[in-house]
């Protein structure tokens, strides 16, 4: 039996930063991920993170905690985004510490740039390719902290013994077998869920399995209807072009040639947050003023000298994957599906109800970004809550020693049973075609707008799809390296959380924020400000509330 | 809000709306059961906007699920899916399928090169990631006091790495580097390449040490030049710029011991005196007097095949002035050049 004393589940940013603070503090910890850490989906975070700096213009703690509040449509928790807001700037500070290569204004300092619905230029980054930069210096501290990494092991089950986290059981993909890996602390930072929708920012990995993970294993999912669509994404792979591109300047244009925004945002017009410029880009194109599908991001005003300092790496990926050059021609842009606000259900250092079990970055709901999220705010969120989490699980176990919880044998016997099930398996339907059925499914029927016959159709499909998903044939039955088996794994980590997402939705009969109802248009605080909770009753979900914390700020009617 | 005035707006009209084609590709299969390779063609069809990573995913989902791959972001940012495209190593997201197909062209598609392979496309990167954490992949400030806020960069400085910085760690350089393919145990270029993004790094303070184990056996002067590693690198990074920069820099420390280095510096000195590389005193120089009459054997055989130039020709360039002025030229400007320093804060309100 191999055990430690923190498992990190996850290497993106969330995951490593959580796993460098536990190792500090001299706890044993190790990481599993499906993936070689460089290769986590942080990595593709292009604008920037978050931090009241005030390099640029004045700027305090406080304007940041309100613009965040203000962006979820009052549904975040204000104690939580207090805390967030606060330690920010640390956090940035540290990383520079590490090496991280921002890029820097005249004076040496730490460049910030203006985001979207934020009152000052708050965002460090590092080009446009920020999270790469992140990403890879995360990745020098854990080799120089020499943290064990098990590497392209896939996670099946998160093991809970009498009421206590008691470890994992992962899958070797690049040798095969199952192992139970014991650990009193286990940490969530699986990242997003993106691929449950067809037109999505995210990669192939973003299968919410952390998600699936603690909702079978218990913990509730909070707010899965947030899911946010971002503005500026390419219709042919759904690839992203940063909101640093509109920081910067650039327009959206309908196929007249007109800044279309001008009626939804009449002031913050591009730059408003990223819902409403969704939204305003939807009604472009269902409208019939959109270009092949798509409304066109203009940065040809900003010359070429801008876009190749500021914007070199979105200009590649127009030139690649949209084949046009953003110097000369505008870019045809669409919303896609990017980021969960939702997620595992945790307090402010991450814990989940099971004691043990804790949750950072886009898997886990504190909730900072309640029913809309700031760009530049979740590469913030996984830096600040990774390391909180790294650090409250290492001190419990300081505190607290070994709590005794275990990996029965009998459990890696069950879990085995259910590998070997689905691996074996050579009837029902290819694991690819379902995923591609059910990503159709989400963005057509529970997109930017969504109603009640359309969420109702939604559920009806994804029922069908959970119990179609029962059988899948696998061509691959062997155990090296076999893709074919994880690639069905994920597909019923989609199912659940899309079950979650669109039961949710359903239930939810207003708009806020991401979640626009158009039997429901208006908010309603008085029935609807409080947090969806999901939980897992015997497979099925089951819908549950509980109220938003707020301190200072009661809710506002939202206009940019 | 603005009124709604179309029926289906839940769903974009359009929304799959493409163009379509037949993709043909051959790719190598390592089976890890049998240990034995075979090729398998398929043909797939693809929206005309695929590139080579849609169409193993095509082929992955309705055609045969054991095709072995890496993937993620297919973006070009995440580095998990490089493989040789026609014998040369690319990220499959980056290489549009469009090209070949108009081209009435089936590529093949085989793993990486200089890693073992695992099953159909998939390699063994630990050797990978043994020879990155070997270059000591971390910035070390030392015993500097490490500041309330940011170090001071100037922009300038930070610029210094930038190209360096965009390395996404996918191994093409590694699968097509010439050294590596003879000595496995090279640092090769990604490492190498990692390596200069931190001693060029204004704040990094371990220049010295760091390039003292550089100019050590397998390190950076066993780098042939093919520059191979610049033209497969899928981000512009040109590895092999930096091992010229580490070798500059391994100079201006003084560095000069290696046969590497010493055979650089052949090149330098016999260009300042003659305005020529002078060859016949290249190889004693670099690999010293005694191993040079052991090598007389080999230059006999080589002369016999006329591969050795006159060594009594002068060989000397009509106007050699010009050559050291534009030496010394060279000079000035190089020790013009300091080491980036950061700076601390506390230092910049002083000054």
């Amino acid at each position: 039996m191999i055990r430690h004393d923190v498992i990190v589940l996850g290497a993106g940013c969330a995951g490593m930063r959580a796993a460098i603070e536990a190792k500090r503090r001299g706890v044993d910890v190790a990481v599993i991920s499906k993936l070689h850490p460089t290769r986590s989906h942080s990595g593709a975070a292009e604008g920037g993170i978050n931090a009241a700096l005030g390099n640029a213009t004045e700027d305090s703690s406080d304007s940041h905690a309100f613009d965040t509040i203000k962006g979820s449509d009052y549904l975040g928790d204000q104690d939580a985004i207090e805390v967030f807001a606060q330690e920010a700037p640390n956090d940035i500070y540290e990383l520079e510490h590490m090496g991280a290569i921002f890029t820097r204004a005249a004076d040496g300092k730490l460049a910030q740039r203006p985001f979207g619905a934020a009152g000052a230029p708050r965002t460090v980054y590092s080009a446009d390719i920020t999270g790469h930069v992140l990403i890879h210096v995360l990745y020098e501290q854990l080799v120089k902290h020499e943290v064990k990494v098990y590497e392209e092991f896939f996670a099946t089950q998160v093991v809970v013994d009498e009421g206590r986290c008691a470890g994992v059981i992962a899958w070797d993909t690049q040798k095969g077998g199952l192992h139970a890996i014991e650990a009193n602390h286990v940490i969530l930072a699986t990242g997003g869920v993106g691929r449950m929708y067809y037109g999505t920012t995210n990669a192939f990995a973003c299968t919410g399995d952390g998600m699936s993970l603690a909702w079978r294993a218990g913990v509730p999912l909070k707010d899965m209807e947030f899911l946010q669509f971002h503005p500026t994404t390419l219709k042919s792979n759904g690839v992203l072009i940063t909101e640093g591109c509109r920081g910067e300047g650039g327009y959206l244009r309908n196929k007249d040639g007109d800044r279309f925004m001008v009626g939804d945002a009449p002031n913050a017009m591009e730059l408003a947050s990223r819902d409403v410029v969704s939204r305003a880009e939807w009604k472009e194109i269902a409208d019939g003023r959109g270009v092949d599908g798509c409304v066109l991001l203009d940065l040809t005003h900003l010359g070429w000298k801008k876009i190749k300092t500021r914007l070199p790496g979105s200009r590649e990926l127009a030139i690649d994957y949209a084949g046009v050059d953003p110097v000369e021609t505008p870019i045809p842009v669409r919303p896609g599906a990017h980021y969960m606000m939702g997620g595992v259900d945790c307090d402010l250092w991450g814990e989940t109800m099971v004691p043990g079990l804790w949750a950072a970055g886009e898997v886990a709901c504190v909730s900072i970004h309640g029913a809309n999220r700031l760009g530049g705010n979740s590469l913030m969120e996984t830096i600040v809550f990774g390391r909180r989490a790294g650090q409250a699980a290492a001190e419990r176990v300081l505190e607290q020693g070994d709590t005794g919880a275990r990996i029965e044998p009998g459990v890696l016997a069950d879990e085995d049973r259910r590998i070997a099930g689905i691996l074996n398996n050579d009837q029902g339907e290819r694991p690819g075609l379902l995923r591609e059925e059910l990503a159709k499914t989400m963005y057509d029927k529970a997109g930017v707008y969504r109603t009640e016959a359309a969420l109702g159709e939604c559920q009806e499909k994804v029922h069908e799809l959970r119990e179609r998903a029962k059988t899948l044939k696998l061509d691959d039955h062997g155990s090296v390296f076999n893709t074919d088996l994880t690639n069905a794994l994920e597909l019923i980590s989609l199912l659940e959380c899309a079950d979650c997402l669109v039961t949710s939705a359903l239930a939810r009969k207003e708009s806020r924020g991401a979640h626009s109802r158009l039997d429901h248009t208006e908010r309603d605080d008085e029935t609807w400000l409080k947090h969806t909770l999901n939980w897992c009753d015997d497979g099925e979900v089951r819908l549950d509330y509980r109220p938003v914390t707020i301190t200072k700020h009661q809710p506002l009617a939202r206009s940019y | 809000m603005t009124e709604i005035k179309n029926a289906h707006f839940t769903t974009l009209q359009g929304a799959y709306d493409t163009e379509l084609m037949e993709a043909t590709l051959r790719i190598r299969r390592w089976d890890p059961d049998t240990q034995r390779a075979r090729f398998d063609t398929f043909t797939v069809t693809v929206p005309v906007t695929a590139s080579v990573l849609d169409a193993l995913d095509a082929i992955k989902d309705t055609r045969d699920g054991t095709l072995a791959y890496r993937k993620s972001c297919r973006m070009a940012v995440c580095g998990s899916c490089g493989m040789r495209i026609d014998g040369g190593a690319a990220l499959a997201c980056k290489t549009p399928m469009k090209k070949f197909v108009d081209a009435g062209h089936t590529i093949t598609v085989s793993p990486m090169g200089n890693l073992p392979v695992i099953k159909d496309l998939v390699v063994d990167m630990a050797p990978f990631w043994e020879k990155i954490r070997a270059v000591k992949p971390y910035l070390d400030t030392k015993d500097e006091e490490v500041p309330d806020t940011e170090w001071r960069v100037s922009p300038e400085h930070h610029e210094m790495i930038h190209k360096e910085s965009l390395c996404i760690l996918c191994g093409c350089c590694v699968s097509e580097c010439n050294s590596m393919e003879s000595d496995p145990d090279f640092l090769g270029p990604a490492a190498l390449a990692k390596a200069y993004r931190f001693v060029g790094d204004a704040r990094d303070t371990d220049t010295r040490e760091r390039l003292r184990d550089l100019n050590g056996a397998h390190g950076i002067w066993d780098c042939t030049r093919c520059y191979f590693c610049n033209q497969r690198c899928p981000k512009g990074v040109d590895p092999r710029d930096a091992i010229a920069k580490l070798g500059a820099e391994s100079f201006k420390e003084g560095f000069v011991r290696d046969e590497g280095a010493r055979h650089a510096k052949v090149f330098v000195d016999s260009t300042y005196k003659g305005g020529y590389l002078r060859e016949t005193e290249l190889v004693p120089k670099t690999i010293g007097p005694v191993n040079a009459v052991k090598d007389i054997p080999f230059a006999l055989q080589l002369a016999r095949a006329g591969k050795v130039p006159n060594p009594l020709s002068p060989h000397k360039a009509k106007d050699n002035d010009e050559v050291k002025r534009l030496w010394k030229l060279l000079e000035k400007e190089a020790k013009g050049a300091e080491r980036p320093r950061a700076m601390h804060p506390d230092a910049v309100r002083e000054g």
